[in-house]
């Protein structure tokens, strides 16, 4: 087997992996050896089709249809170049306060959070778009909150040069939103760090691990020539995702010492609602995601957010088939599309385990609370779409497809809670969390607040796996802040970690 | 030569049929529409892991002899009216797990129809890599 040495090897090259590597990336300039192994490929640029089931094959895991044990949750994570932040909205939120005290991790506190993402703010070009940028879609959406008095604000996004195409989740065609992709890895590189794409990490013990280079047929050539190899480091950072960084430590052995790894796992489920207007408003063009009502967050616990998806997305979260369901997807120009993520309980028994051949199984149950969250948003969501003037809503749990105007005073009971049925509804999430959470010792966490995984000698952990609870609003950038201050931990510590 | 690599052609047939239930504009689909509804599901269902291939096979082979049991008749023997309420059976049932099947052949589907780009016009459905006029134009 092939033998590669380095200093550190970072795994994943997402808003976790590319910040680390960035932040390291000093140490590449001062002769250390750095490479960041990441599964997915690097697209060239004009590969980005905007094609909605060749892009998915290319950036998600299993095309985005990773399914729950239970088969009722699909989940979407990007694998890539940028990871998920080649596919997200760029969305980029501070996470509260409120919600880091919820957090109660020793060691981190608000102060240190809201600094490094201030500075990411900053770096990824993060601002609001203008007025004249906006489409129907989200400017519908922010007239009904207003109309009904929910609280809205507009996201912070992070694009230059954005050209509207409104195809974010497939790519950027234009290379416009500043994902790791486009700004820390090629900042990475340019200093020495090594990328080696097309790179499944399978196991790492303290001082190494093992990795497949595999030619998935698209995308550029990995830096490797195809096959097994065996990579020594003085230091390896974790960051391939919640699901997959908590399953390669499991994969790993290292659930013998470490109680909690792969509990505590919470996903943001997400729904995607519909509402019909009369004639037609600008919504696949356009930025898809500009503003977010967060009216419920504390005391329904749910957020609502703008959002515009492609054919077969939009088709899949609808509920039923036949004659109405095509009447509706055959009114794609006249839709105004809201997501709702329900912010989910931290429990112990939902969980991210390895089979028998190592793959990750996500054990998780919406829980009756989840439920309610989700029944509730629909009921809010259809009020805001008639209150924009939609001249039907069709709800996942209504008593009918559609839900007219006309009954628009009805919602509440049109939408009963009982119909809120797992399996039957479209529950989705782009948002895995948790499953190597920070604290306090091994006996209530997987690392400790500078991510360094309990017991280890040179093992970290630098992505949405750290986060003990949910984030409660969208989490890149919370992401980035935690890997940040991974990433000064290992600089601080570099004579230590880094001597033979 | 097979319709799918994925699923016998006893399968691939009684899915194109369940599909026109789901999505009735399949039953107009031309033969290239049919020949990309094909390949796509077929790609989708290869990237799925043996077991999986297996579980949708069996699932299929449920909803074929199923309606024999209330109609006396195979799935693809029913008139559309029946072929309709055997699926909201299937969508509805109390059994999570025939449930979840369900929407995950009924997901198939619409990837199938939904994933062809050359059929986005007919929705009205026209992105494009500059979409800045028609922000300002609905």
């Amino acid at each position: 087997m092939p033998e590669r040495e380095f200093d550190i090897v970072i795994i994943g090259s997402g808003a976790g992996g590319g910040t680390v590597a960035k932040e390291l990336a000093p140490l590449a300039a001062d002769g250390r050896r750095i490479a960041v192994l990441e599964w997915g490929p690097k697209l060239a640029d004009d590969a980005y089709s905007g094609r909605e089931v060749e892009m998915a094959r290319q950036l998600y895991f299993s095309s985005g249809g990773v399914l729950t044990r239970d088969k009722t949750v699909t989940m979407a994570y990007g694998r890539a170049y940028g990871g998920s932040t080649v596919v997200y909205t760029g969305t980029s939120l501070t996470m509260p306060q409120s919600v880091m005290d919820r957090w109660n991790t020793p060691g981190v506190d608000f102060d240190d959070l809201q600094r490094r993402s201030a500075k990411y703010l900053e770096e990824n070009n993060v601002h609001l778009l203008d007025e004249t940028e906006l489409n129907d879609n989200n400017r519908l959406f922010r007239d009904g909150c207003r109309e009904l008095g929910f609280r809205v604000r507009q996201f912070p996004i992070n694009v230059k040069g954005c050209r509207s195409s409104s195809l974010c989740n497939l790519g950027c065609p234009n290379g416009a939103k500043q994902g790791t992709d486009r700004v820390q890895l090629p900042a990475a590189e340019a200093a020495g760090v090594e990328v080696i794409t097309n790179c499944r990490v399978t196991r790492i013990s303290d001082g190494q691990c093992e990795a497949v280079v595999a030619d998935p047929g698209f995308g550029l050539p990995s830096a490797w020539e195809e096959g097994s190899y065996r990579i020594t480091a003085k230091v390896i950072v974790v960051c391939g995702g919640a699901v997959n960084s908590t399953a390669l430590l499991l994969r790993s052995g290292f659930a013998a010492t470490l109680p909690t790894l792969g509990r505590y796992l919470t996903l943001h489920p997400a729904l995607i609602l519909v509402g019909e207007h009369p004639s037609p408003i600008s919504n696949f063009h356009g930025h898809p995601k500009s503003f977010y009502c967060d009216e419920f967050a504390e005391s329904e616990k749910f957020l609502l957010e703008t959002c515009m998806y492609f054919p077969f997305v939009t088709s899949k979260n609808l509920i039923g088939f036949g004659a109405e369901h095509s009447e509706l997807m055959r009114a794609f120009p006249r839709l105004q599309m809201i997501l709702v993520l329900a912010i989910d309980p931290a429990l112990e028994s939902n969980r991210v385990k390895v089979d028998s051949n190592g793959e990750p199984v996500v054990d998780y149950t919406l829980a009756p609370s989840v439920l309610d969250s989700l029944h509730r948003s629909m009921v809010a969501s259809a009020k805001i779409f008639f209150a924009a003037g939609a001249k039907r809503v069709h709800a996942p749990a209504g008593v009918s497809f559609f839900i007219d105007r006309d009954d628009a005073h009805r919602v509440e009971e049109m939408i009963p809670r009982d119909n809120v049925i797992p399996g039957k509804i479209s529950v989705a999430t782009a948002h895995p969390m948790g499953g190597c959470r920070m604290g306090r010792d091994a006996s209530d966490s997987v690392t400790d607040s500078w991510g360094r995984v309990h017991g280890s000698r040179g093992i970290f952990v630098a992505d949405s796996a750290l986060f003990p609870q949910s984030s409660e609003v969208n989490p890149y950038l919370t992401v980035m802040a935690l890997a940040d201050r991974v990433a000064e931990g290992v600089r601080s510590n570099a004579g230590e970690l880094l001597s033979s | 030569m097979p319709m799918m690599k994925s699923l016998s052609d006893d399968h691939a047939e009684l899915f194109m049929v369940i599909a026109q239930t789901v999505t009735p504009e399949v039953a107009s689909l031309d033969a290239d529409g049919r020949a990309r509804m094909t390949a796509i599901v077929d790609g989708a269902l290869m990237e799925r892991d043996l077991a999986t291939r297996k579980q949708l096979g069996t699932f299929l082979g449920v909803i074929r002899i199923a309606p024999i049991l209330r109609y006396g008749r195979p799935f693809p023997a029913l008139d559309p009216g029946r072929r309709t309420a055997v699926l909201r059976w299937f969508e509805n049932c109390p059994v999570s797990l025939i449930r979840t099947g369900f929407w995950g052949l009924k997901a198939l589907v619409f990837m199938g129809y939904y994933g062809q780009p050359e059929l986005w016009p007919e929705l009205g459905y026209e992105p494009g890599f500059d979409g800045r006029e028609g922000v300002r134009h609905a």
